[in-house]
């Protein structure tokens, strides 16, 4: 076990010591930057005052830095998300079978399952590290505009209601929901993953990724009443679950449903690759 | 050592097989080289050793345990190079030495020092393998291949790319390997001169078949080797055609059962004005070149 974490370890290590591991970082603070730059001088703010002033009542407390910092994570992480999570989950495997330096892993006693294994815990601790420092940057960008302290209110569009917290109710709320988000996200590594499993070009597993999972939000959020009926087996539609969390009281049931849904996909992703790859000769 | 048995795949329907019923064996402390063409097979044949590629049939085992069915335990022994060594470009030699001794269950500092010593590296170790030059990449492959302590070598086309003191250096290295740890080694290569000057023997392959497999001095063979200069070129091979002869490259062979001064005094009675004619001695390239030609010469049959 000790020496699963040290290869896990130098996994890790690997991943982080490349530069492009670091773009999805720099993209999101850029983003949060502009976001809150817009939204500050855009009226975004007075829009959100009028409804904090329709549904709370006190206008100062509510529209707080972790208010916005909620709204900076809401509105950029889902698909953007994607293209940064793809990108290191279809790379991952693929970039190292295209480059050659799978083949000098292989050479060392070491099991296919168990470099898939490490690997794709990767992938998953790479997303939480992505999701913590987009949340953590978005609330530093938040406070940096609005101070230290007040209360938090949650709403998006696909919110049924808004809820409302005190300042430290509300940073545990927020980080706990953004946790949750990293661990819905695992269908995006699943499917990235799987993809790199095959003989294929890391971009084409990357490219590929990002194109089933627009296809599924696109056809999820169709307004139309025929999609009803199916919009609960749209993936994207249930990675909403992370919203359940930030609920005044959490609907548990179903964000355990959402999440057994969204990990069985992941996992069946993983474990469909493994056999992919296991069955697989590596050649020059 | 090692022990190949029957060894087929074949990887598209419509082609054929890219390996093709090959067996052979190495004796532990011994160096053998894979000879053949590009294509030839070398490089699945490797592929199937190492457990990366599943044969159709037949078995390899090292040190009697079966890479086929207990892949793990029988690479333990096992240390490879391939040509073009891939490393991980934005880590230091030492980092990857790191990465990759750690799915051997890791290697103490002291004996990795030891051997980025022996292939002296250690100015440079610390730098990002992108700075590296191809001898210096080939030199860390080397010692990443040694760590922890294999038992066996495998070696894919390990000086391509290198300059001449790069292969002499590399060569040396090998045989002090297999001189003071008693490495086996198995070495793929198409450098004639590379496998006649480290192998104590030799497999070659020939479109996924082994057409030879024994000693590289003195295989000995059912034909001598002549190397003849004449004035008259043609009248030359004519008559050796007529003594039962045939010509390769420039060597011209004939059955062990004729006297050299029988051949010599046929010739010059033919008409032929024969300027020089020394036997050779049976080199890897006769050797190469006869059993390449009696495979094309079955296939034109």
């Amino acid at each position: 076990m000790n020496l699963f974490f040290r290869q896990l370890g130098w996994e890790l290590y690997r991943l982080f010591a490349r530069r492009r591991t670091y773009i999805g970082f720099g993209i999101f603070l850029l983003v949060e930057i502009v976001f809150y730059l817009i939204w500050t001088r855009g009226g975004g703010a007075r829009q959100l005052e009028r409804m904090i002033q329709n549904v709370a009542g006190g206008l100062d407390e509510y529209l707080s830095g972790l208010t916005i910092a909620f709204l900076m994570v809401a509105f950029t992480m889902l698909m953007l998300g994607v293209i940064f999570v793809s990108l290191v989950a279809g790379d991952i495997l693929a970039k190292e079978s295209e480059d050659g330096n799978l083949r000098l892993l292989l050479v060392r006693p070491v099991s296919r399952f168990r470099l898939l294994l490490l690997k794709f815990l990767s992938c998953q601790i790479y997303t939480t590290a992505l999701f913590l420092f987009v949340a953590f940057s978005s609330l530093v960008v938040g406070c940096l505009g609005q101070g230290w302290g007040g209360g938090m209110l949650v709403w998006a569009p696909d919110l049924p209601k808004v809820s409302l917290f005190e300042w430290w109710e509300g940073m545990s709320r927020y980080f706990f929901a953004i946790l949750g988000f990293s661990i819905v996200y695992m269908p995006v590594i699943g499917i990235a993953f799987l993809l790199g499993c095959f003989r294929i070009k890391p971009a084409a597993a990357t490219i590929v990724t990002i194109a089933l999972i627009i296809a599924d939000r696109i056809l999820g959020k169709m307004s139309m009443e025929a999609f009803d009926p199916y919009r609960e087996y749209f993936i994207t539609s249930r990675m909403d679950a992370w919203y359940l969390l930030l609920y005044q009281n959490i609907p548990w049931a179903r964000f355990f449903e959402q999440s057994a849904w969204l990990l069985g996909i992941g996992l069946t992703c993983f474990v469909l690759g493994w056999l992919v790859f296991e069955r697989r000769d590596i050649k020059s | 050592m090692l022990s190949v048995e029957s060894i087929s795949k074949q990887f598209d329907r419509n082609r054929p097989p890219a390996v093709n019923n090959v067996s052979f064996a190495v004796e532990k402390g011994r160096i053998c080289g894979l000879l053949g063409h590009n294509g030839a097979g070398k490089s699945t044949a490797l592929g199937v050793v190492l457990g990366m590629v599943y044969p159709d049939s037949g078995e390899v085992t090292i040190g009697g345990v079966a890479v086929q069915k207990e892949r793990e335990k029988a690479i333990a022994k096992v240390g490879a190079i391939f040509e073009a060594p891939a490393f991980y470009d934005y880590l230091s030699g030492w980092k990857n030495l790191q990465v990759f001794t750690s799915y051997s269950g890791g290697v103490s500092r002291s004996m990795m020092k030891e051997m980025v010593e022996w292939v002296g590296l250690t100015d440079r170790i610390h730098d990002r393998i992108s700075k590296y030059s191809h001898g210096m990449r080939q030199r860390l492959a080397l010692a990443q291949a040694l760590l922890p302590h294999p038992e066996l070598l495998i070696l894919d086309e390990p000086t391509d790319g290198l300059d001449p003191e790069g292969i002499v250096e590399f060569r040396e290295q090998i045989l002090e390997l297999r001189d003071r740890l008693g490495l086996t080694v198995l070495l793929s290569s198409h450098l004639l001169s590379e496998v006649e000057q480290v192998c104590d023997e030799v497999v070659i392959l020939q479109k996924g078949k082994k057409v030879y497999d024994g000693g590289v001095q003195n295989f000995g063979g059912d034909e001598i080797t002549f190397f003849i200069e004449a004035r008259n070129p043609v009248d030359l091979e004519r008559s050796w055609e007529k003594l039962g002869g045939r010509k390769l490259g420039d060597e011209f062979l004939i059955s062990r059962d004729r006297e050299p001064s029988e051949c010599l005094s046929r010739l010059i009675g033919d008409g032929v004005k024969v300027c020089r004619f020394t036997q050779q001695e049976n080199s890897l390239e006769s050797l190469y070149l006869q059993v390449s030609s009696r495979e094309i010469g079955e296939d034109a049959g």
